[in-house]
């Protein structure tokens, strides 16, 4: 079945932004970094993801076709408002999908690769998972379909989310107007959301819309205190690219296999966590920041005190 | 194979290569210049923040750091234009053997190699 798939459509726009943004940057009138493996690497994730979408795509569908013969409402897919209703629904639960694809491990597996870059730039954005459909997070979007929104007009919105948070990922784009960045996501706060700084860790999980960080408490503005440094808290070791995709499936079944009392909590705990405390999570590394913080803070009184003297 | 879907796929591989291909020829990596002292320290501090630093030894070619921090070493090896820092324990890495001038460390998920000196190690700086 042919459907309108607006992320199709956008692919040469795709292309040719993060050519314009290389060229730019070339020629000193863009900040923008890019290493050719990093890049290869965010492309070939994406051209991947594409097939891994084509291949699960199928079946996701049809379950969201199965929930929608279930429906409560019957939504029409021409009404404005009903579009409006589901801009806001669609935005929300991709917060939620976000937020629980950093703070578990199971689903933080799929999307990982998605951060492994040390890069920000256009071609990051197309870091996309290959693992997403097995991870199941799509089950997330089904209560859109079971309320009444016909699955072509979800699919639709998705693909605007998706093409929105392109551009989102650059460096060359300091900050939006005020009012702009109060609303909506943008590539300021979403430098924040790839940052491996423990201050920065867990936050921006927007879509669109970055009000919902602002409503649940997990929004962090950018500063100049501290430069931002892109990736993970471990950064990978290699540019393999299937050990990009598939490295904290393997560390899941590692931890699993050894500690088999224990696997719940390695599957289902934040990324980091252990069952002997060996390990940091991002609570334990932002603990740490504020205590060297503090220690740092306490220095610094010490010493103006002792040169006032 | 759907026809459409081939020479979508085919299109799109041809678009990656010509990005990369950009991308490699437009020169803009991140400036990774061979590490000395400072940069090395200042790296540690990054990487490895509630460590003290007891020694360091800095690779021949500045691509890679090992530190002793009490029992354990702290590597730091240079990737692409960035750095992966992993650490291990300190009698593993004074252990490790060097092989026609490099040293290679067994970390959990990463094996760097590292220039040595004079072919040596451990290093005077571990003495």
């Amino acid at each position: 079945m042919k459907t309108f798939d607006p992320v199709q459509m956008a692919i040469p726009f795709f292309v040719l932004a993060v050519i314009l943004e290389i060229v730019l940057a070339r020629l000193g009138k863009a900040n923008a970094r890019y290493e050719a493996k990093d890049t290869a690497m965010s492309l070939t994730m994406g051209l991947g993801s594409s097939i891994a979408g084509a291949i699960l795509g199928g079946a996701i569908f049809a379950a969201t076709v199965w929930v929608y013969q279930h429906r409560i409402f019957t939504i029409p897919m021409t009404a404005v408002w009903a579009w409006v209703i589901l801009f806001f629904a669609e935005d929300l639960t991709y917060y939620w999908f976000h937020r629980i694809a950093h703070e578990r491990r199971f689903w933080w597996a799929s999307h990982v690769n998605h951060h492994t870059s040390t890069h920000y730039n256009l071609s990051t954005a197309l870091r996309q998972t290959w693992t997403g459909g097995v991870a199941g997070t799509w089950l997330l979007w089904l209560p859109l379909s079971f309320l009444g929104f016909p699955p072509a007009m979800v699919a639709i919105q998705k693909g605007v989310s998706l093409i929105y948070q392109f551009w989102i990922h650059t460096e060359a784009i300091k900050k939006m107007p005020p009012w702009f960045e109060a609303v909506f996501n943008t590539p300021s706060h979403h430098r924040v959301h790839h940052a491996r700084n423990a201050r920065y860790l867990d936050a921006n999980y927007a879509g669109i819309l970055i009000i919902w960080d602002r409503m649940f408490g997990t929004f962090i503005a950018e500063t100049d205190e501290e430069k931002i440094r892109y990736g993970t808290v471990k950064n990978l070791a290699s540019f393999n690219l299937l050990t990009n995709v598939f490295h904290e499936w393997i560390g899941i079944g590692k931890d699993v296999v050894r500690h088999p009392r224990h696997a719940l909590g390695y599957m289902f705990g934040p990324p980091g966590w252990s069952h002997d405390g060996s390990r940091d999570t991002s609570h334990t590394l932002k603990a740490k920041w504020r205590a060297r913080l503090e220690r740092e803070g306490e220095k610094s009184t010490a010493s103006e005190a002792h040169a006032a003297e | 194979m759907d026809k459409a879907l081939l020479i979508q796929l085919l299109g799109s591989a041809v678009a990656v290569s010509l990005l990369v291909a950009i991308a490699a020829w437009a020169r803009i990596p991140r400036p990774t210049p061979p590490l000395d002292a400072d940069g090395a320290r200042a790296l540690l501090a990054v990487e490895f923040p509630d460590d003290p630093v007891d020694a360091l030894w800095i690779a021949a070619d500045g691509a890679g750091v090992v530190a002793r921090s009490g029992d354990r070493a702290l590597v730091v090896w240079r990737k692409g234009d960035g750095y992966v820092a992993r650490d291990l324990a300190w009698s593993a890495a004074l252990a490790a053997k060097p092989d026609k001038g490099f040293l290679r460390l067994k970390t959990a998920d990463g094996a760097p190699r590292l220039a040595l000196n004079d072919g040596a190690w451990p290093p005077r700086e571990f003495a």
